[in-house]
């Protein structure tokens, strides 16, 4: 039987495509890496896939604010990205991928796709890339984050991570309905309420900033024994639950 | 100008001499010399591209004059002459080993070793300079540096995937106050820039930073050292790469501006007042990106027959290279421009970055062109190499160089070069035991040669790639010092049942080499293989770049100190079995400051070594593990504080510098890897500044554990005292943790080598040495994790 489609979205210094490519590989998908002008110029078409990952990086190298770039150029097929989005096909957004949901207005999702939340600076002030320990929400719909333990711990890598949003109103509209999937244990950047991670209602979106292509496999960890464990660490059950999720 | 320029051939000495000053060229006088001569023979005068062409190809960052100039060293009496000191030294040892798993060694702008069991990857590595840029511009510098270096990575063979950065920096002290000179950066402000140029442009480009080092030394106030390295994997077959007479040249990425004139020439001259920011470049990682992408695409479709990249001498240099054999033809109205205001002879030489050159078949060309439409990457099609082995750069109607290619890369005139070795008096009394040992190992933890550079690394993606299991910050809480990088390059093989990386570790030992170089060459040597085999990497295929940095080889003591170094990586590399695949050198890092004393850099090896992991799942990390195990003292203790640290914060008068045996070191290490591979070992950690004491506290913290150890059983020189056993910096030792049940076969590893077990890894927070200290492993830690940035 062949897998479900995953469809890895690239631009110009989309950085982590290759491994998140990899990861969806080996939980059983066929992903294939997709450059936005392909879309664009209509060599492939959104509805053709049934996941769809956003890698992280520094698409069009952050220029104007982290993913605005990669946003706008999505602008001109937004009706075939809300219709897959909204659809619930699941969508990862991870790092940039992240910062490119939230400024293109689908997370946190809103009946006018308007951008009602930010990825701002951090509170140092710049780049910072350090494991940090996640606790998991186990009330969220997200389908990404099934079956994990009620605390993980997955690298960060960002220089804009500050989740904020505009007003009390959209903040309540996040945790009334535990849409924070995944909160900082300590919080590394400023993030309102510490949250790392979001998702839509339906649990078939997740943006998150930190990265669990790179906690995928065990030896991937700073603490590791000089023996192997099990191969497989949490990073690795976001995938798979995508997969299984469509299977 | 163009007044003595239409006389040059009859300039007199003088006159030529004001002329290449002006003009900025860096010539000597009898290049000058030279160039009259040749052009003279021609019959007619040179034009302004021809000398800017020649005075590129000549440079030392091109050509190395110093390093591969015949040498007269005087020790004494004695005398040794050298007619090509690296190709004597540093090839030489090369060539002696002779090793088959070296595909590709000094020859493209990287060396290739075999990587993996499969046959199908190289590994290619190479490490740059950028110092003259950063003492300027430390953002620019650093940024186009660590481009630059990612460039030579793209340009070996038919172009490698980058898969791992490297940077070691020299400061001056941040704990100091200087009078600097006007325009001097203070290194608080240098070392900012620096760092911050790393981070925007490797992280923008999607590759890991994740092995390197800091160092603070006065030596490097005005002159700092910034060494970039990168490392790729390559298809074996596409390593090879030939201009076809009758290609395209074809510039993809960036393009050419007035930023980065005469970089190339800059690099040989002092630093002074009136050096001008201008000839330092302007990044732009993505561009870099875009031209990376392409090149991977492209390369496996085999679009083009060769590659290089446009570094020093810009275009000059890099279609200079690449039709050394076939000559080029070049139209320089073709290029594109991000600066209108550009004469033809400085879009010639520009340093613009983010460039690079390929030689493409005329039927291949629109296919490489949608690649690089589709990546969004500009190109510009400037010629062809014809194949009549001549140089014809025009713009328009303006010949800008017409030239023989056998007159650029033939005839450099060299001269020899007196050196002599330094006189420095050893003093190997017997040093005074510290009034509480503690304190001493406190302050040691807290020097900023030693103590955490976690503020740093954070700020670099040392992860993207998914493949750096082996970090530089590692342990319990993700905090401690690692060795070694491992890094297991998924995203350029794209094999995740492959679980074979290799190991990126340095050495760096200027301290020791004020006093002796030639101990320094081996000290650095010998830190860099020892730090790959705590690593868990296999040492016996361990392959090494040497980047020398010196103050001005006009002084003989200098070219003294970079003979006796040469000749200790000669040594050095025969006895460990680790061939040099490629290098560079740096010279005239030396300035003045505001009461117009000279500050030379102190001779500078960095030595950046690489040797596989079988299985990345058994790299070894330094922390300690468990509770009960065993702890090891691996290499015998010696005589000597020379060079140390403790020194430094507390003079003890000796200066004698151990002498490293690299016999019983590369039989201990070979006997160590054995017992590693068997998987009796847990963690380990070398020693090296600060001493014993540091590596111990080191390992306890990173693994929240402590220890109950007594020093006395410790394999020792004669006569040792416990100050040099404990805060020496004696090479060749490594403390290990055995896993408990298997200290037989460790030590059955071990017959008849100097080790012994030194107490146990102890669950209670105390770092206790009988005799000497008892210290909490948090007040340890709390020293040593500062906020240097």
């Amino acid at each position: 039987m062949k897998g479900p489609k995953a469809i890895i979205l690239r631009g110009t210094a989309t950085n982590c495509d290759i491994e998140t490519f990899n990861a969806f590989k080996y939980v059983g998908a066929e992903p294939e890496l997709v450059h936005i002008n392909q879309l664009l110029a209509g060599e492939r078409k959104v509805p053709d896939y049934d996941i769809m990952a956003f890698p992280g990086g520094f698409s069009y190298g952050d220029d104007i604010s982290a993913g605005k770039i990669y946003a706008v150029k999505m602008a001109g097929l937004s009706r075939d990205f809300a219709k897959f989005i909204k659809g619930g096909r699941p969508v990862i957004g991870i790092c940039n991928g992240f910062q490119i949901l939230v400024k293109t207005g689908f997370l946190p999702e809103n009946g006018a796709n308007a951008q009602v939340s930010t990825l701002y600076t951090n509170d140092c002030g710049h780049f910072i890339a350090k494991w940090t320990k996640l606790k998991v929400n186990k009330k969220s719909p997200c389908i990404f984050t099934r079956g994990l333990p009620d605390e993980i711990e997955l690298p960060i890598a960002h220089g804009e991570g500050k989740f904020i949003v505009e007003d009390k109103k959209e903040l309540g509209a996040i945790t009334g309905r535990n849409l924070h999937a995944l909160t900082y244990a300590g919080n590394p950047n400023g993030s309102m309420l510490d949250i790392a991670g979001i998702c839509s209602p339906s649990g078939t979106c997740l943006g998150l900033m930190p990265h669990p292509e790179r906690n995928f496999f065990s030896w991937q960890n700073p603490d590791r024994p000089a023996a192997a464990r099990e191969a497989e660490a949490v990073g690795h059950q976001f995938f798979k639950n995508a997969v299984d999720y469509v299977s | 100008m163009n007044d003595e320029l239409s006389k040059f051939n009859s300039l007199p000495p003088k006159e030529l001499e004001a002329l290449d000053r002006a003009a900025g060229w860096s010539l000597s006088a009898l290049e000058l010399a030279e160039v009259q001569r040749q052009f003279s023979g021609m019959g007619r005068q040179p034009g302004r591209g021809e000398l800017e062409t020649i005075a590129q190809t000549w440079s030392e960052h091109c050509k190395h004059k110093t390093f591969s100039g015949p040498v007269v060293f005087r020790d004494g009496k004695r005398v040794r002459k050298y007619k090509n000191l690296f190709k004597e030294t540093i090839v030489k040892a090369t060539r002696t080993l002779n090793r088959k798993w070296c595909l590709s060694v000094f020859t493209d702008n990287a060396g290739i070793v075999e990587f993996a069991k499969s046959g199908k990857w190289g590994l290619a590595f190479k490490a740059e300079t950028h110092n003259h840029p950063c003492a300027v511009e430390p953002y620019g510098g650093a940024e186009t540096g660590v481009g630059g270096v990612i460039r030579d990575i793209l340009g070996v063979g038919l172009g490698a995937k980058p898969v791992l950065n490297t940077d070691t920096f020299c400061f001056g002290r941040l704990d100091r106050k200087y009078r600097l000179p006007k325009n001097a950066l203070p290194p608080e402000r240098v070392m900012r820039g620096v760092v911050e140029g790393v981070r925007d442009y490797g992280n923008r480009i999607g590759i890991p930073t994740a092995a390197g080092g800091l160092y603070f030394d006065d030596g490097y106030l005005l002159n700092p050292l910034v060494y970039v390295g990168c490392a790729g994997l390559i298809p074996v077959d596409k390593i090879e790469k030939k201009v076809v007479p009758g290609d395209l040249i074809v510039s993809i990425g960036g393009r050419t501006g007035r930023d980065g004139i005469h970089g190339a020439t800059f690099s040989s001259a002092n630093i002074d007042e009136e050096t001008s920011a201008s000839a330092v470049q302007i990044g732009h990682a993505v561009n870099e990106k875009k031209a990376l992408d392409v090149l991977m695409r492209a390369r496996d479709l085999g679009l083009y027959n060769a590659v290089t990249d446009c570094g020093a001498g810009g275009f000059s240099s890099a279609i200079g290279e690449l039709g050394a054999e076939t000559g080029a033809r070049v139209r320089l109205e073709k290029a594109l421009l991000k600066d209108t205001r550009i004469e033809p002879w400085e879009i010639w030489v520009s340093e613009s970055q983010e460039r690079m050159i390929l030689s493409v078949p005329k039927g291949k060309l629109k296919k490489l062109a949608a690649i690089l439409d589709s990546e969004n990457c500009e190109y510009c099609v400037m010629g062809e190499f014809p194949g009549d082995g001549r140089l014809l750069v025009t713009h328009g109607e303006e010949r800008v160089v017409d030239l023989p290619m056998a007159f650029l890369h033939g005839g450099v005139p060299n001269f020899e070069k007196p050196a002599v070795k330094r006189a420095v008096k050893f003093n190997s009394k017997a040093p005074a035991a510290p009034k509480a040992w503690g304190r001493a190992l406190k302050a040691l933890l807290a020097h900023p040669n030693i103590c955490s550079r976690h503020s740093v690394i954070t700020q670099y993606d040392h992860e993207v790639q998914g493949g750096t299991v082996g970090k530089p910050l590692q342990g319990k809480y993700g905090d401690g010092p690692g060795d070694a990088a491992v890094i297991w390059p998924q995203a350029a093989t794209l094999d995740l049942k492959d679980l074979s990386g290799f190991a990126v570790a340095h050495g760096f030992a200027p301290a020791v080499g004020r006093l002796d170089p030639y101990q320094m060459a081996l000290h650095s040597i010998d830190e860099a293989v020892r730090n790959l085999l705590c690593s868990g990497a296999d040492i016996s295929r361990t392959a090494i770049l040497d980047n020398f940095c010196a103050a001005s080889p006009r002084d003989p003591r200098v070219m003294g100190d970079l003979v006796l170094a040469a000749e200790g990586c000669r040594d050095a590399a025969i006895a460990y079995g680790a061939p040099f695949i490629s290098g560079k050198d740096s010279f005239y890092n030396q300035s003045k400051d505001a009461d117009g004393r000279e500050y030379p850099i102190p001779i500078s090896l960095l030595i950046s070594a690489t040797a596989p992991v079988e299985d990345v799942r058994r790299a070894v990390t330094i922390n300690f593990k468990q509770a009960g195990n065993p702890v090891y003292l691996a290499g015998a203790s010696l005589r000597g504080m020379g060079g140390s640290v403790y020194n430094e914060i507390s003079d003890t008068g000796n200066n004698a510098v151990p002498a490293l045996d690299m016999k019983a070191a590369v039989k201990l290490y070979a006997a160590l890897a054995k017992a590693m591979k068997a998987g009796c070992v847990a963690a380990a950690h070398d020693v090296s500044q600060g001493g014993l004491g540091v590596t111990l506290a080191e390992m306890a913290f990173s693994g929240g554990l402590g220890a109950e150890l007594d020093l006395a059983p410790a394999p020792r020189g004669k006569g040792l005292t416990s100050t040099e056993l404990l805060f020496g910096e004696s090479p060749a030792r490594l403390v290990l943790e055995v896993v408990k049940g298997r200290e037989r076969e460790f030590q059955g590893y071990l017959k008849g080598l100097p080790a012994a077990e030194i107490g146990r890894v102890s669950g209670e927070p105390r770092l206790r040495v009988a005799g000497l200290f008892d210290e909490d492993i948090a007040g340890l830690k709390a020293c040593w994790r500062k906020e240097l940035i």
